[in-house]
């Protein structure tokens, strides 16, 4: 297959720039994906290093190098990005756009996300995460990702653009295969199958509008009151899709990974229920060090960054979770701290391509927690994990967490 | 303390509202930062502070009383 945004061959990185580093493979013995990446640092790689690995890329492990790469645009574009290169891969509305051609949609979906209209859908958010935990608590386990982390976001999913609720399995499996398949042609089929749910879905909305975030996408008019390319339409229905679950599930996984193996973390949210301002603190400080993405940028022409030459359609690969460790920014990066009071990670980027749904995936992620917290008492990990539940990539993560708690012998049954 | 918000370099992360909502709101329509008392009371000065420190876009800066300026 011939790409349109051939990478050039790695001719032109200078040898002591090259780094063996595939981001997809978890070696043996790694319990945690994000590790990988924290050991090139602990290896002193060069801060901006190129690899062979999945069709070649650069890779920026300096905060500051990162947040230029999201900021500057005219250099480090998001359109045709995947690393290792596919093509054609669907423009996803407005991530996959650069300025100025993204704030035309970057502005029809802001409204949808802003902390106003987060704030109307507390209520559904917690009645959400309470019913899904309820269903388990009593148990004394579950499968945290397959149970909860997956279910949520993706029945969120379902909520803001006005889906029934018995859909939720078919969509989690579209959902699945999407992140987790590495079959092209089954690959190629799914995202053909999500784009044919959402043909359907708007055309639905179209006809019968609700009040969801579908209908207005599609009810949406442009400066001459048209409605927008159907295109466009399906395209930011598709980002809508692909970028609040997966990232969501995984956070989530991370988070409560590390709650289970830290009792004392445990209870220091469990001491702040009634302290909103001090819980989200925590919250800030569990994004920062969980940050599951990394991010995907092309070079839009041959150019010097920091004295390296890089070329046209170049990938650049950011790290979030390294940017959110750079102890020239952090105090004290390493320690996970709750109460952290600076605390300027990465998480959702900067720039003009910040997460447009990060307000949304915090509150969902302190609402579970909250949600969790009182309805479960102290858990731990269980014994036994499946082998080979987690994986890399541009979100890192678990497909398996086992997670047990002690249940208050049953009341007797008069 | 007065504070100034550049909306150029704003995008919408609204940690300054979870920080200090006495002083910071977002529009409904870009999520964008709105001051609502640009003029800090010296009773929310700290909170202001940390606010403009965890701005992600540095779109946040203080200044001390005085005539208003513009915020570029």
């Amino acid at each position: 297959m011939t790409l349109l945004f051939q990478p050039s061959p790695p001719d032109h990185g200078p040898a002591d720039r090259m780094v063996d580093f595939d981001m997809f493979h978890i070696p043996e013995g790694v319990s945690d994906p994000a590790e990988i990446w924290h050991d090139l640092v602990s290896r002193g790689v060069p801060d901006i290093f190129y690899t062979p690995h999945n069709g070649g890329h650069w890779v920026f492990l300096r905060y500051e190098d990162i947040v230029d790469a999201y900021r500057d645009h005219t250099v480090f574009s998001t359109y045709q990005t995947p690393v290792p290169p596919i093509e054609p891969f669907p423009v996803v509305q407005p991530q996959g756009v650069d300025p100025p051609a993204h704030n035309v949609f970057r502005r029809l979906l802001a409204p949808m996300f802003t902390p106003t209209a987060v704030r109307g859908m507390m209520d559904e958010l917690e009645r959400r995460a309470a019913v899904l935990i309820d269903g388990f608590a009593a148990n004394g386990s579950c499968d945290f990702i397959t149970d909860f982390a997956e279910r949520y976001p993706t029945g969120t999913f379902l909520y803001l653009f006005g889906l029934p609720e018995e859909r939720l399995d078919e969509f989690l499996a579209l959902a699945n295969t999407f992140f987790r398949s590495t079959d092209p042609a089954a690959r190629a089929q799914n995202i053909g199958e999500i784009y044919a749910e959402l043909d359907q879905l708007f055309r639905e909305k179209e006809s019968n509008p609700g009040n969801d975030i579908a209908t207005q996408i599609v009810s949406a008019r442009d400066e001459n009151g048209a409605q927008y390319a159907w295109e466009d339409i399906l395209n930011c229905g598709f980002l809508l899709f692909v970028a609040g679950l997966d990232t969501v599930t995984n956070t989530m996984a991370y988070i409560w990974r590390y709650l289970a193996t830290t009792p004392a973390a445990q209870k220091h949210f469990r001491d702040r229920l009634d302290d909103p301002d001090g819980f989200l603190r925590g919250i800030e400080e569990l994004m920062r060090i969980n940050a599951v993405s990394n991010l995907f940028r092309r070079v839009t022409h041959d150019c010097e960054y920091r004295g390296v030459q890089l070329r046209h359609n170049d990938r650049v690969v950011l790290p979030n979770t390294v940017a959110n460790r750079d102890p020239r920014v952090f105090k004290a990066p390493q320690v996970i701290d709750l109460d952290r009071e600076v605390n300027v990670h990465l998480t959702f980027g900067v720039g003009p391509h910040r997460c447009i749904g990060s307000v949304l995936a915090k509150r969902e992620v302190m609402v579970s927690l909250q949600q969790w917290l009182r309805r479960i008492p102290e858990f731990s990990l269980a014994d036994e994990q499946p082998a080979g539940s987690m994986f890399g990539g541009s979100v890192m993560g678990f497909t398996a967490l086992r997670l047990q708690w002690e249940v208050a012998a049953k009341r007797a049954a008069s | 303390m007065r504070v100034i918000a550049n909306h150029s370099l704003c995008q919408g992360h609204a940690r300054c509202e979870d920080l200090c909502p006495e002083v910071f709101a977002t529009d409904a329509i870009e999520g964008k930062v709105v001051i609502v008392q640009e003029d800090v009371p010296a009773t929310l000065e700290d909170k202001v502070r940390l606010a403009v420190r965890n701005c992600p876009e540095g779109a946040l800066r203080v200044a001390r009383s005085g005539p208003a300026e513009d915020a570029a």
